[in-house]
């Protein structure tokens, strides 16, 4: 099993202190700056852990597993601080020093995303250089709520900067402070916030394929983290169907949109809109077709399904899930890490 | 005009160049498309919709490119159907241009002759009950 989404983050700021410039933390302390780990992104009774703050928190639910290859960490501790781009691009060298010395060091069957200043696309291209020789790191993540869609030309060098090391590009739920959850705009229930990233996630989708990314970069690949899966059967279909009629205005995308999204795109399996074991599930999942999943826990999380659900629903095709389609996705797996 | 045959659809200057105009031929609704160096003949009916395809406007297209390269050309051969955008190549059999959808419109052979536009349209198969 590959486990492509499991978090982590700091329990406190303290934390991050031998890692961090003293300047930044003397600004984060008077400013009275917290640290976002997603623990409050879900509501007090949800069914979800604490965010794994130490490596032994992984243990018994994640490592424990006799089964476990390799276990891709993402870490959110940036998703609320990206108003202050010099802040957050020091944060996310304290953050991925912190990754690699009380994580990547700690287990070798861990791997990690590249916390990045996301409204610094240039601060972030230079973190992306400073780590890249670093194998254990095969993924740059991003959150999904953006300033603009990641098609956008102010992210092309970023973009490029991941596909040139190998890394994959993962979109992860919720995201900077001010972005809103929805494209349409800011809302105030927690729902509404919650299922926005289901949402969300669909405009980056058509921004990335839209603005020809899969055409200028070949070697792009893209992750979508914790943002659901059901809506992309719909969304596909839809995107081809209307692309034979409006590709004049796109003539950069030669292909029906829905090649450039299999051969590029993949989405963890979790949260899964599937019942443990029914024809429903099924038949979904034939809809769907199940390369473009990877498989995920995404720990402490519990909304989606568990290896042995995916196996049952899945059958013969369960294996590509569990494994074979990250292993093709996040090539830099295959690096010998000394 | 009969059926089966080479009909009369008008003089040529009847046709203004870069534009295309319905005729009926036999009781089937058929667009001249003058684009010039070659006058085109196409049932006016879409193969994705059924729609009136000829209503629809000729001219260029965009070239696949890269993004910022705006980059157009076909001039004078696109067929844009009015209904949802489909565009025919007039110049390469009707086909759709650039894109996976396989239909295409049909076309009918021309000639000019003494300044006068011939369409060859086959006689319709009639069903015998």
């Amino acid at each position: 099993v590959i486990d492509c989404d499991v978090h982590c983050a700091p329990a406190s700021l303290d934390a991050l202190a031998p890692y961090l410039d003293p300047y930044w933390l003397e600004y984060a302390r008077n400013a009275g700056v917290q640290l976002h780990g997603l623990a409050n992104a879900y509501p007090p009774v949800a069914r979800t852990a604490p965010v794994p703050a130490a490596v032994e928190a992984l243990e018994p639910a994640v490592l424990g597993r006799a089964d476990v290859e390799h276990v891709i960490l993402t870490c959110p501790a940036l998703f609320e601080v990206h108003r202050n781009p010099y802040y957050a691009a020091a944060l996310a060298t304290a953050v991925n020093e912190w990754l690699r010395h009380e994580w990547l060091d700690r287990d070798e069957r861990l791997r990690a995303s590249i916390a990045v200043s996301v409204s610094a696309p240039d601060l972030a291209v230079e973190e992306i250089e400073r780590l890249a020789g670093d194998e254990r790191f095969v993924q740059v993540l991003l959150p999904v709520r953006a300033e603009a869609p990641y098609g956008n030309r102010r992210y092309h060098e970023l973009l490029r900067a991941a596909a040139r090391h190998g890394l994959v590009v993962g979109v992860h739920a919720w995201g900077g402070i001010g972005a809103a959850a929805l494209p349409g705009g800011k809302v105030h229930s927690y729902l509404e916030d919650y299922l926005g990233n289901h949402v969300t996630v669909q405009s980056q989708l058509l921004s990335l394929v839209s603005e020809g990314l899969f055409v200028e970069i070949p070697d792009l690949r893209v992750c979508l983290l914790e943002c659901g899966f059901a809506w992309l059967p719909a969304l596909l279909w839809r995107f081809d169907k209307d692309w034979k009629g409006l590709w004049p205005e796109i003539p950069w995308v030669t292909e029906p949109p829905s090649s450039y999204v299999r051969r590029h795109v993949r989405a963890t399996t979790s949260p899964a809109p599937l019942a443990a074991d029914s024809d429903e599930s099924r038949a979904f999942l034939e809809l769907l077709d199940a390369e473009l999943l990877v498989y995920a826990s995404d720990y402490p999380n519990v909304h989606g399904v568990d290896p042995e659900t995916i196996e049952t629903l899945l059958g013969d095709a369960a294996p590509a899930v569990l494994a074979d389609n990250a292993r093709s996705l996040y090539r830099r797996l295959a690096s010998v890490v000394p | 005009v009969k059926a089966g045959a080479r009909h009369a659809v008008g003089r040529l200057a009847e046709f203004p160049q870069g534009r295309i105009r319905l005729v009926d031929v036999d009781g089937r609704s058929i667009g001249i498309a003058n684009a010039g160096d070659t006058v085109y003949a196409v049932l006016n009916v879409c193969p994705h919709e059924l729609a009136p395809v000829c209503e629809g406007a000729l001219g260029g297209t965009m070239l696949p490119s890269t993004q910022g390269d705006a980059d157009y050309g076909l001039e004078g051969r696109i067929l844009r159907c009015p209904w949802h955008g489909y565009e025919y190549d007039l110049a390469d059999g009707g086909r759709a241009a650039f894109t996976s959808f396989r239909g295409r419109v049909r076309l009918f052979d021309v000639t000019v002759e003494d300044g006068t536009v011939f369409v060859d349209v086959p006689r319709r198969r009639v069903r015998d009950t």
